[in-house]
Parts: C-alpha cells; sequence; structure tokens
C-alpha cells in the first residue's frame, strides 16, 4: 500500500477545524481512519468526544477491510496460545460484553496477584443486558487478565490464568 | 448505498453463499459460528467470526441472545438469518429491529401472520386464492356432511397444534364417525379443543411454488416457479425450474396467486408461496408461505440471471427493485440435487465423518453450493447437507444429462452420501418424464424395505 504523506497532512489540516467524532477515507486497499476523543470501546458510559474541547485527532491507518478483520479474527486466536505454563485458564463460558468490575467506577473484582476461591467472581459477561457471573473454579492466584473491560469475548476465549493452590 | 456490515446468522453453504452475496456487493460480514464450526469454510471466508457458544444449536445459532449481542457489538447494521434456525422467528426480527439491526427477511407482523398455518389460510381465503378443501368440524355430523361435499378420501386432524397428531386418512363414510371421535378425543386431550379439521387427502399431487420478491418502496414481482415434487418425508432431494408439468394457464394462475398473497400483506422481501397441485384433479390449492432465501433458491437464479440473495440483501437495506416484471425471463431449464451424508441402504441414516477426498469435477453449466473441503470434519450436530449440485442447460433433458456427469465424476471418501441414490433416481422412468408427486419416493422406499434388500 502506498499513502501520499502530504495528501495526508492536507487531511488533517482540514479536520482539525472540522466538527467530527469519526473520519473514514478508503481508496484501493488503503482505509484511513481518524477518530476524536478515546477509541471507541463497548465500556461503560465515556464521555462524548463533541463535548470535550477537541483533542489531538487519532489517526489509525489500516489495510483493507477483510485484511483489517482477518487480523482481528487472529489476534483473539493467539490468545489461547500466549497462556502462560502451570496455568489454570478460565474461558468465556458465552459470547458476550466482558465487564471486570461490578459497575462502572467501581474497582475490579479481581486483579493480578490476587488470591481467589474457586467460588469467587472474576468477571461479568453480559449478553442482551443478561449479567452472567463468571467464577473462578479453582482455588489460586491471579496471573493474568486476557480481556479488557467492555471488550467483546468469544465463546470460550480465554479471559484469567489462575495458578492453582499446590493441594 | 449505506455502508453496511452484515451479520451472517447460519451455518454450511448458506452461510456461505450469504458471505459471497456480500463481498460482491462490497459489504463487509461477521459470522456468528458453534465451536463446531470454528474451523468451517464460511468461517474462513468471513471478515470476521466469532464464537457464539457450544457445538448444539440451541447453545450457539438458536441462542438468540447470543446471536444478537455479537451482531450488535461487532458493529453490524443488518442481520441475515438464512434459511432454518433463527430465519422465521417474529421475536428475532423484532429484537433485531429494537437494536437498530436491519432483518434480513420479512417484518415481524408478516412471519407471525404467515407462522400461523390457519392465519396464513385465511389470508389466502380472503385474496381468492383457493385452500386446500375442508374445515374444522365441531361435530361428526358436522364432518359427514363436509366429507361430502369435499370427496374422499378426506384426512382428519386436530385443528389447533400440530406435529401431525392424531392425523389420520379416512376412505369412506363408515370409517369417519370413529376416525373422527377418536381424533377429538385426541385433540382435546393434547390441545385442550376437541375442533377437528377436516379436509381432502390429495393422493397425487405436484408441490409447486412460486418465487416472490418485494421491496419497501411497493413493488412485488414473481420469478416464476419451481418443481419440489421428489421429496423424502417432507425433505426436499430434487428441485427444478420452471415447472414442466403445469399447463400455461395453471403456470400463470399460481404466479397471479401468489402475487395476490404478497400484495395483501405488502410483502417486503424474498418469499415463496407453496400450492399443491392435484394432477388428477387438474385443480390447485394454497399450502404456505415461506418467508426466507430457500435451499432450493440457485434453480430460479439459474433460469432467470438474478441473484435472489444479493437482492434479498439491497431491499432489506431499503433500496428499491433493480428489476421490473417485465425484464424476468426463464431461459432453459435448471435442476438442483441435494447431495447429503446419509446412507440410503440404511434407511438415509445420517453419516458424520471426515471427508478424506471431495473433487467435484469441472462440468460446464453446473454450480456447487458447497462448503466441503478435504479434511473436513463433517460434524454430527445439524442437518446432512453437502452440496447442492445445481445444473443448467437449454432445455431439461440437457439440464438432467449436466447434473448425471456432474454426479458421476464427483470424487468423495469418507462419510456415506446419497450419490448413488440421487444417479438412480436421475435415471429413473418417472423422474424423467416427470410424473413423479410428492409421496412416490416414500412409496418406493417403503416398497424396497418390504422387498427385504439390505437395511
Amino acid at each position: 500500500m502506498d499513502i501520499d504523506f502530504e495528501q495526508l497532512a492536507a487531511m488533517v489540516e482540514l479536520l482539525k477545524s472540522a466538527e467530527f467524532t469519526e473520519f473514514r477515507y478508503q481508496k484501493g486497499d488503503v482505509c484511513i481512519v481518524v477518530r476524536r476523543g478515546e477509541l471507541p470501546a463497548a465500556a461503560a458510559p465515556a464521555p462524548t468526544a463533541a463535548a470535550m474541547p477537541a483533542p489531538a485527532p487519532v489517526v489509525v491507518v489500516e489495510s483493507a477491510p477483510r485484511a483489517a478483520s482477518t487480523a482481528a479474527a487472529a489476534t483473539a486466536a493467539q490468545a489461547a496460545t500466549a497462556l502462560p505454563e502451570g496455568c489454570e485458564t478460565v474461558t468465556a463460558p458465552l459470547l458476550g460484553t466482558f465487564y471486570a468490575r461490578p459497575k462502572p467506577g467501581e474497582p475490579a473484582f479481581v486483579k493480578i496477584g490476587d488470591r481467589v476461591d474457586a467460588d469467587a467472581v472474576l468477571c461479568i459477561v453480559e449478553v442482551m443486558k443478561l449479567m452472567n457471573s463468571v467464577h473462578a473454579g479453582v482455588s489460586g492466584v491471579i496471573a493474568a487478565v486476557h480481556a479488557q473491560d467492555g471488550q467483546l469475548v468469544e465463546f470460550g476465549q480465554p479471559l484469567f490464568s489462575i495458578v492453582p493452590d499446590a493441594r | 448505498m449505506a455502508k453496511h456490515r452484515v451479520f451472517v446468522a447460519n451455518r454450511g453453504e448458506i452461510a456461505l453463499r450469504i458471505i459471497e452475496a456480500c463481498d460482491r456487493l462490497g459489504v463487509e460480514t461477521v459470522l456468528g459460528v458453534s465451536a463446531a464450526d470454528a474451523q468451517s469454510l464460511p468461517a474462513r471466508r468471513a471478515g470476521r467470526t466469532l464464537a457464539l457458544g457450544g457445538p448444539r444449536a440451541a447453545d450457539s445459532y438458536l441462542n438468540v441472545d447470543a446471536v444478537v449481542h455479537a451482531a450488535v457489538e461487532s458493529g453490524c447494521t443488518a442481520l441475515h438469518p438464512g434459511y432454518g434456525f433463527l430465519s422465521e422467528r417474529a421475536e428475532v426480527a423484532r429484537l433485531c429491529a429494537e437494536n437498530g439491526l436491519a432483518f434480513v427477511g420479512p417484518k415481524p407482523e408478516h412471519l407471525e401472520a404467515l407462522g400461523d398455518k390457519l392465519s396464513a389460510r385465511r389470508l389466502a381465503e380472503s385474496v381468492g386464492v383457493p385452500v386446500s378443501p375442508g374445515g374444522p368440524t365441531r361435530s361428526a355430523d358436522e364432518a359427514r356432511e363436509l366429507a361430502r361435499r369435499i370427496g374422499y378420501p378426506v384426512l382428519v386432524k386436530a385443528a389447533f397444534g400440530g406435529g401431525g397428531r392424531g392425523m389420520k386418512r379416512v376412505d369412506d363414510e363408515a370409517a369417519l364417525a370413529a376416525a373422527w371421535e377418536l381424533a377429538s378425543s385426541e385433540a382435546a386431550a393434547s390441545f385442550g379443543d376437541g375442533t377437528v379439521f377436516v379436509e381432502r387427502f390429495v393422493e397425487a399431487a405436484k408441490h409447486v411454488e412460486v418465487q416472490v420478491l418485494g421491496d419497501a418502496h411497493g413493488r412485488r414481482i414473481h420469478l416464476f416457479e419451481r418443481e419440489c415434487s421428489l421429496q423424502y418425508r417432507y425433505q426436499k432431494i430434487v428441485e427444478e425450474a420452471p415447472c414442466p408439468a403445469l399447463p400455461e394457464r395453471t403456470r400463470g394462475l399460481l404466479h397471479d396467486y401468489a402475487l395476490r398473497i404478497a400484495d395483501a400483506l405488502g410483502y417486503a422481501s424474498l418469499g415463496t408461496v407453496e400450492f399443491l397441485v392435484d394432477v388428477g384433479r387438474h385443480d390447485v390449492c394454497f399450502l404456505e408461505v415461506n418467508p426466507r432465501v430457500q435451499v432450493e433458491h440457485p434453480v430460479t437464479e439459474a433460469v432467470t440471471g438474478i441473484d435472489l440473495v444479493r437482492e434479498q440483501l439491497l431491499v432489506a437495506f431499503g433500496e428499491p427493485l433493480g428489476v421490473c416484471q417485465e425484464q424476468v425471463r426463464v431461459d432453459g431449464h435448471a435442476i438442483e440435487a441435494r447431495l447429503t451424508a446419509q446412507d440410503p441402504a440404511h434407511g438415509m441414516r445420517p453419516a458424520p465423518g471426515r471427508l478424506t477426498r471431495w473433487r467435484p469435477p469441472p462440468v460446464g453449466g453446473v454450480r456447487w453450493d458447497t462448503h466441503m473441503f478435504e479434511g473436513y470434519l463433517f460434524p454430527p450436530y445439524y442437518d446432512a447437507l453437502m452440496a447442492k449440485v445445481v445444473a443448467h442447460g437449454p432445455d431439461r433433458a440437457s439440464a438432467l444429462q449436466r447434473l448425471r456427469v456432474a454426479l458421476t465424476g464427483l470424487e468423495v471418501e469418507g462419510p456415506m452420501t446419497t450419490r448413488s441414490l440421487l444417479l438412480e433416481l436421475l435415471d429413473t422412468p418417472q423422474i424423467v418424464d416427470d410424473t413423479v408427486t410428492t409421496r412416490w419416493l416414500e412409496d418406493r422406499f417403503a416398497r424396497h424395505l418390504r422387498a427385504g434388500s439390505p437395511s
């Protein structure tokens, strides 16, 4: 893919004074997405970008949509291969939105290094406004958290790694 | 056209077919899969794939909340349900609307009106489309009067509820009273209502269906008809377009009836109006409406040259129909055979397993709609469809011949398939002459089994 940086600079210059939240430009296999404010996360109510003093636009250069989404799919799959050894993996029991905390603004259920019991709640997976608690299933120490607050997680996707207590 | 991203809420060959139609429209796709389908061909072809749940359909493809949640959270603007699974569920169409997704199908109220067989029948009658002679009866005397008007044999069954419960064929008046009492008491016990439906039992009928397409701007067209008489236990096996056995007058009448029903509803999607054509008496009656894309849609695509899934997507996006009635023409003849992973020598027992060889032959005029590939593990959780082999030719004989050549040339190893049965059927005189009716194949199987051949 080839990008004309002069053109890109001109575009960004024009956008500085324009009112927008997301700008998408596609030509051939080049796709440019410019967003104002935070990257959209399905997370709890973030202040709307328009209401904030115009921050510098975030420029993300993506390749063609097909390639981008393939990459996204691959990332989800690779998460499984990067799991720490000797750990129990807690996976998503169903597809939904991952919430690390009981309510927005409250501390997370668990963080790395926390000791948990088998019946401890680690997170919530929300499906169509239905909150499903996910339990540790094993007692031990949280070694890793694989999902981000507000992220869409798939069925079977790893969410936590736990170093189980020695028996 | 606004930018769209389509959630594909199905699996197998139809998921692949929808993805392909989206690709050609430049529309992105997200596919929801079960854990058993994560390595499927549609999963590889989709823009993005999301695991909805476990292998069982109830945990994945039929899990309404997971499907709609996945569609919304992956930024989709529309949801295509394919056929089967969620395609005829009014509450899914409604949930999509509430969540800002265009449901690629009819409006929820149309799904409701068509899903209830009695209300669909009333709708047909209200616009002068004949339904099978018959009606609800509250006493054996009433049933006797009705049966005399209809003529024997008749079918008696519970008026409410379904599943073929208490359905019985009655050949003469002497047997009617007893059959009626039995059906009525069963109906009362099972459904809390002793009303019995008495209708004509059609012995030799052809299944003929008319393809209709409507847009949100009040335009509706028909795309001629298909014949699907070759069935086994209500599963279609071979389908074709156009129907060779129809006199021109009847053909025109069916198209007109189908459009009357679509017009009465203000139908704005792809749909099929099914009829039974009694070859003995030369009359026609309405059966039901299938408010979705059908398995056998490619035969209509072959003869009309119109991409039905593309049109279905476009009208769901709110686009006006790109084709008018006068532009729809039939070119030649097309026949589809459904190849399934079933064992014809053992009562069509399903035969899932690893596909160790899969080489469809290149044959001119033949289209393969299939999600098979070498090494594919055919899962045991879903239906047995492997491929739809669709042959198109200038006339019926040439289409049949192309289909034979294609099926003969297929190299397939692993699961048992119905290829031998299909090839046998394509050489059967009744099929070559198109004189089969809906019960023919079952009768043939029954004879086959009684004759004591390997079972």
